[in-house]
C-alpha cells in the first residue's frame, strides 16, 4: 500500500506548513498528491443570539484559509506535485469523511484532539471518532517541543509497536514501501503483565523468546524492504511500556494498529492507541483495523 | 450563434462573478467546479474557450491544463488561467512536471491573477474568441 496521495486537514493554529514540509520525504516513496482541508466550524459563523447567519465571517474565514492554502500550494506545484484545497463550513469529522469518499486518500494527516476531556468523554475525541469511522491509516502530528517546533523528519526514527493484530498487519504492508523514506525502524511488541499468570521464570523466558522470534521474523521482512530495524521486547501496562521504548529509542513518531473494542467500550475503558494518539508528545500514525 | 465558454472554479463566488461578466457579454456560460467535472464538460459540450482555476478538488487546474494540452482532440481549445496561484509558481510547476513526465506543454494563451476587473476579462476572452 503506497502513500501516493494525502489529506492534510488543518485549522491552522497547530498545523501548518511546516507540518506538512516534514512529511515531504514521502514524495521519495510515491507521494504525489495533496489535498488540504480547513473546516470551519459552523459555531464560529452560523446563528449567534441576536446576530443570526454571520455571513461575513465566514467569507473573512474562507478568504484567510484560502491565502493561507495558495502560498502553501504554490510550494508545491513548484515541486511538480498535484495539490487541491477544500475550505467548509461543517462539522469536522463528518466533512473529513466527506472528503476522503471523494478524494480516495491514502493518508489523513490530523492536528491532535482540541476537545476538552469532559466534551471528549460524551462526545468522543477527535482522533477516536475519526479512526473508528475511517479506513484510511491517519497521522496525529504533534509538535514534539513547547516551542512547537516540528521534528524535521518525523520517519527518520519511528516506533512501530505491534499487536499482532490486524490492523498491525495493515501498518506491516504500508511500512514495507516506506523503503526510501525510513531511516531505522524499532519494533517493538508488549506482553501485557496480565497475560504473564506464572512465577516460573521459564514461562516467562519461553514468552519473550517466542514473541522475539516473531519479531525477529518481522524485522528480517522489514529488512528485505531496505529498511533497518531492530526488534524490543517489554513486558508491562503496553502504553506506559510503549511510551517508555518511544523515549529510550527517541523515537520520531509512534506506530500502531487501532484497537477494535467496541464504541462503547472504548469510551469508557479508554483504547491504548487512542490515549497515545490524544496524549502523548509524539506523533502517532494510526493504522484502523482492516475491514 | 453565441460562443460557449467553461468556467472551471471550485468558489462559487468566482463562479458566479465569472458567468455574470460572460452573460452581459452574450456569451454562453458552462460552468464546472473541479477538474474531473472540467474535463467531462470538456470533453461533452466542446467549448469555444475555458476559463480554468488552478487551486481546485479533485484534480487541479494544472493536471487538467496538461490533459488538455497533451490531447489531441481538445489541445486546440483556447485556455485563460484564472487564479491566485501565482505565474512563477505555475510555470516552474510546469518545468517541474516537465522533467517528471518527460511532456511539454505549450504556454497558457492567458494568465490572470485573481482579482482582475470585469473589464479585463472581457479583454482577454475576445482576444481568444
Amino acid at each position: 500500500m503506497k502513500i501516493k496521495k494525502l489529506l492534510f486537514v488543518t485549522k491552522f493554529e497547530s498545523l501548518c506548513y511546516d507540518a506538512l514540509h516534514s512529511l515531504l520525504d514521502l514524495r521519495k516513496s510515491g507521494l504525489e498528491h495533496v489535498v488540504f482541508l480547513n473546516v470551519i466550524e459552523r459555531e464560529k459563523v452560523t446563528m449567534r443570539r441576536g446576530k443570526g447567519y454571520v455571513k461575513d465571517d465566514e467569507v473573512r474565514l474562507k478568504e484567510i484559509a484560502n491565502i493561507r492554502f495558495i502560498d502553501w500550494a504554490e510550494n508545491l506545484f513548484e515541486m511538480g506535485m498535484e495539490v487541491g484545497a477544500y475550505i467548509e463550513v461543517s462539522s469536522l469529522i463528518p466533512k473529513i469523511l466527506e472528503v476522503v469518499e471523494k478524494e480516495k486518500p491514502d493518508l489523513i494527516v490530523i492536528g491532535r484532539s482540541q476537545k476538552g476531556k469532559i466534551e471528549q468523554l460524551y462526545s468522543r475525541s477527535d482522533i477516536t471518532e475519526l479512526t473508528r469511522r475511517s479506513t484510511v491509516p491517519i497521522l496525529v502530528f504533534k509538535h514534539m517541543t513547547e516551542n512547537k517546533l516540528v521534528p524535521a523528519k518525523i520517519f527518520e526514527r519511528p516506533l512501530f509497536a505491534t499487536s499482532w493484530s490486524n490492523s498491525s498487519e495493515k501498518a506491516v504492508a504500508c511500512l514495507k514501501e516506506l523503503g526510501n523514506v525510513i531511516g531505522e525502524m524499532h519494533v517493538m511488541h508488549v506482553v501485557d503483565e496480565k497475560d504473564l499468570k506464572t512465577a516460573d521464570t521459564h514461562v516467562v523466558q519461553q514468552v519473550r523468546k517466542k514473541e522475539r522470534n516473531r519479531l525477529d521474523d518481522l524485522c528480517a521482512e522489514f529488512e528485505e524492504k531496505g529498511i533497518a530495524a531492530r526488534p524490543h521486547v517489554y513486558v508491562g501496562d503496553p502504553e506506559t511500556e510503549i511510551l517508555r521504548a518511544a523515549q529510550e529509542y527517541q523515537a520520531s513518531m509512534i506506530i500502531l494498529g487501532f484497537s477494535d473494542r467496541t464504541a462503547l467500550m472504548e469510551r469508557w475503558m479508554g483504547s491504548i492507541s487512542r490515549n497515545i494518539a490524544d496524549k502523548s508528545l509524539y506523533p502517532c500514525l494510526l493504522f484502523p483495523v482492516k475491514k | 450563434m453565441s460562443k460557449k465558454v467553461l468556467v472551471v472554479d471550485d468558489d462559487p463566488d468566482v463562479r458566479s462573478f465569472v458567468v455574470t461578466v460572460l452573460e452581459e457579454n452574450r456569451y454562453t456560460p458552462l460552468v464546472a467546479c473541479d477538474g474531473v467535472e472540467g474535463l467531462e464538460m470538456i470533453q461533452k459540450e466542446k467549448p469555444d474557450l475555458v476559463i480554468l482555476d488552478v487551486l481546485m478538488p479533485r484534480g487541479s487546474g494544472i493536471r487538467l491544463y496538461r490533459q488538455l494540452k497533451t490531447d489531441d482532440a481538445l489541445k486546440a481549445v483556447p485556455v485563460i488561467m484564472f487564479t491566485g496561484i501565482a505565474l512563477r509558481s505555475f510555470l516552474k510547476s510546469q518545468k517541474a512536471l516537465e522533467e517528471f513526465k518527460g511532456e511539454k506543454v505549450p504556454e497558457p494563451d492567458i494568465y490572470l491573477e485573481k482579482p482582475v476587473e470585469p473589464q479585463e476579462l472581457v479583454d482577454a476572452i475576445k482576444k481568444k474568441i
